[in-house]
């Protein structure tokens, strides 16, 4: 049984594209053959940051025509043998999404025996966004310890109520989990960011993780490797505990708590 | 044999729009905020525009602009109470009938009727009757509306900034009130926002609104509160009181 899971936030620059490429290598880690749609149709990133852009020959958009069936659009990610991306076009304008379109090439992914397939929402509320969440069984809601992240995380929220084919066709809702990026405990301690308790309140939805602020974010998508990938990287393994989490294990939240150093640490600096 | 047409008295139950100024630039912005630029608001009902208490008239009105700005909120316009003679005959060219002297004792056509039918009995006006409330089980998000029409509305989840719940009874809301509640929307004095944990930016009652620039007043902040009208006309403003739940 293929699951449908939307990446998505309404606001731009929350760490979308990121947390969709942790998310997909986490899932195909644990052995589960997924596949990572980049739905942002004229501005795609999802092969930069997957490390797969000289690889792109067809696009999704180029599926959604008939122009290239779907083997020969998916290209196989280079770390891990479950994971398959889908590029978006950089030519197409987002209209080129159909509904009817979008829906054929996800039955046919479920067709493939695909165990998840995620799509990657391109930012606001329109066509692309609407698009990507149509169909979704799952939903990550990403967000950023910011008033205008929450508010716009709200507003997908709605839409998510309101447009998905779930509810429109009344079963059961689409299932919603907050994933918090871009967490700096020292700032929440120092009263400069919102909690990821605040933030939990205000959205009024599960938490399945918080990913902490981290220069190994910037890293990995220049080098174009999820960060998930990146052993050493607080972000890399709050990510692992977010896939866990999704799979139903119970993980500590991690990160979330600053320790002032001490004075040791702060005569013979970090070790 | 039937005749083709018969002429019989009737009440109609129309809304009423009081209008404190005739000036449709400035009534198009508060019929804004106040419904938040909704179209078709209401339900296509019958309105009679009443400006009995305009102090100053311009020596033309352009009705069809201020019929067109109702019927966009989806009022329908129908009849005139308390314009100065003069300006009688533009509102008729418009199509809208005077209500002045009408209302006040009906007049009832002339029959040779050999009794004179009984006087009706003084009927006190009715208490608002109203369906089953609303119940919304769900979180209100940014972006969305409820409208409990001619009910009460109950939210058990939160309202989010940036969303709004109307209703044309009271509004209770169950969960944290963070956006809009705009209780008595037709016009009812008497309805109340309730409210288990208070920090709207907006609460309206009956087209008396009133929002929070300053922030939400420390004693009232996430405290159970309810709101309501006191005072009549021009003095009636929102008193809000902190509600006693355990």
């Amino acid at each position: 049984m293929t699951r449908i899971v939307v990446v998505t936030s309404g606001k731009g620059g929350v760490g979308k594209t990121t947390s969709s490429a942790s998310f997909a290598s986490g899932l195909a880690l644990r052995g589960f053959k997924t596949a990572v749609i980049d739905f942002d149709v004229g501005l795609r990133n999802l092969d930069l940051i997957m490390g797969c852009e000289r690889r792109v020959v067809y696009d999704l958009v180029n599926v959604i025509q008939g122009e290239a069936n779907l083997h020969q659009a998916l290209i196989k990610d280079k770390h891990c043998e479950n994971l398959f991306v889908l590029p978006a076009s950089q030519t197409r304008d987002k209209d080129a999404l159909t509904e009817e379109g979008v829906e054929k090439v996800l039955n046919d992914l479920k067709q493939m025996g695909f165990d998840y397939v995620v799509c990657d929402s391109p930012a606001g509320i329109e066509r692309g966004a609407v698009m990507a969440l149509t169909f979704a069984d799952e939903a990550l809601i990403v967000t950023n310890p910011e008033v205008s992240s929450i508010r716009d995380s709200d507003r997908i929220l709605g839409i998510l109520q309101s447009k998905s084919r779930r509810a429109k066709e009344g079963q059961e809702a689409v299932k919603e989990h907050l994933v918090i990026t871009r967490y700096s405990a020292k700032r929440v301690d120092e009263g400069e960011m919102l909690s990821y308790k605040d933030v939990q309140e205000l959205l009024r939805v599960p938490l399945l993780g918080v990913i902490p602020e981290s220069e190994t974010v910037l890293q990995a998508s220049n080098a174009g490797s999820p960060v998930i990938h990146n052993k050493e990287s607080d972000a890399a393994e709050a990510y692992e505990d977010l896939v866990a989490r999704f799979l139903g294990e119970t993980r500590e939240m991690r990160f979330v708590s600053y320790e002032k150093p001490g004075i040791l640490k702060r005569i013979f600096g970090g070790a | 044999m039937a005749k083709p047409i018969e002429f019989k008295a009737g009440s109609l139950h129309a809304m009423s729009a009081v209008l404190r100024e005739i000036d449709n630039v400035r009534l198009a912005d508060a019929l804004q905020v106040m419904l938040g630029g909704i179209g078709e608001f209401f339900a296509g009902e019958p309105a009679v525009i009443d400006v009995t208490q305009v102090t100053q008239f311009p020596t033309r009105i352009d009705w069809p602009g201020l019929q067109s700005l109702l019927r966009r909120y989806g009022l329908q316009p129908v009849a005139l109470r308390g314009a100065p003679e003069a300006l009688h005959a533009g509102a008729r060219k418009a199509g809208l009938a005077i209500l002045d002297g009408l209302d006040k004792e009906p007049q009832l056509p002339v029959t040779p009727a050999t009794e004179t039918p009984p006087a009706p009995e003084p009927v006190a006006a009715p208490a608002p009757s109203r369906g089953s409330p609303m119940v919304i089980d769900r979180t209100i998000r940014s972006g969305q509306q409820i409208y409990a029409r001619g009910s009460d509305l109950i939210v058990l989840g939160a309202v989010s900034n940036g969303a709004e719940v109307i209703a044309d009874g009271n509004v209770h809301c169950y969960g944290p009130l963070r956006g809009r509640a705009l209780a008595g929307a037709s016009g009812e004095r008497s309805a109340r926002i309730f409210s288990s944990n208070f920090g709207p930016e907006l609460i309206a009652v009956a087209g008396v609104y009133r929002t929070f620039e300053q922030g939400i007043p420390q004693a009232l902040a996430g405290r159970a509160v309810q709101a309501r009208l006191q005072g009549e006309g021009e003095q009636a403003s929102l008193l809000l009181e902190t509600l006693i739940t355990d």
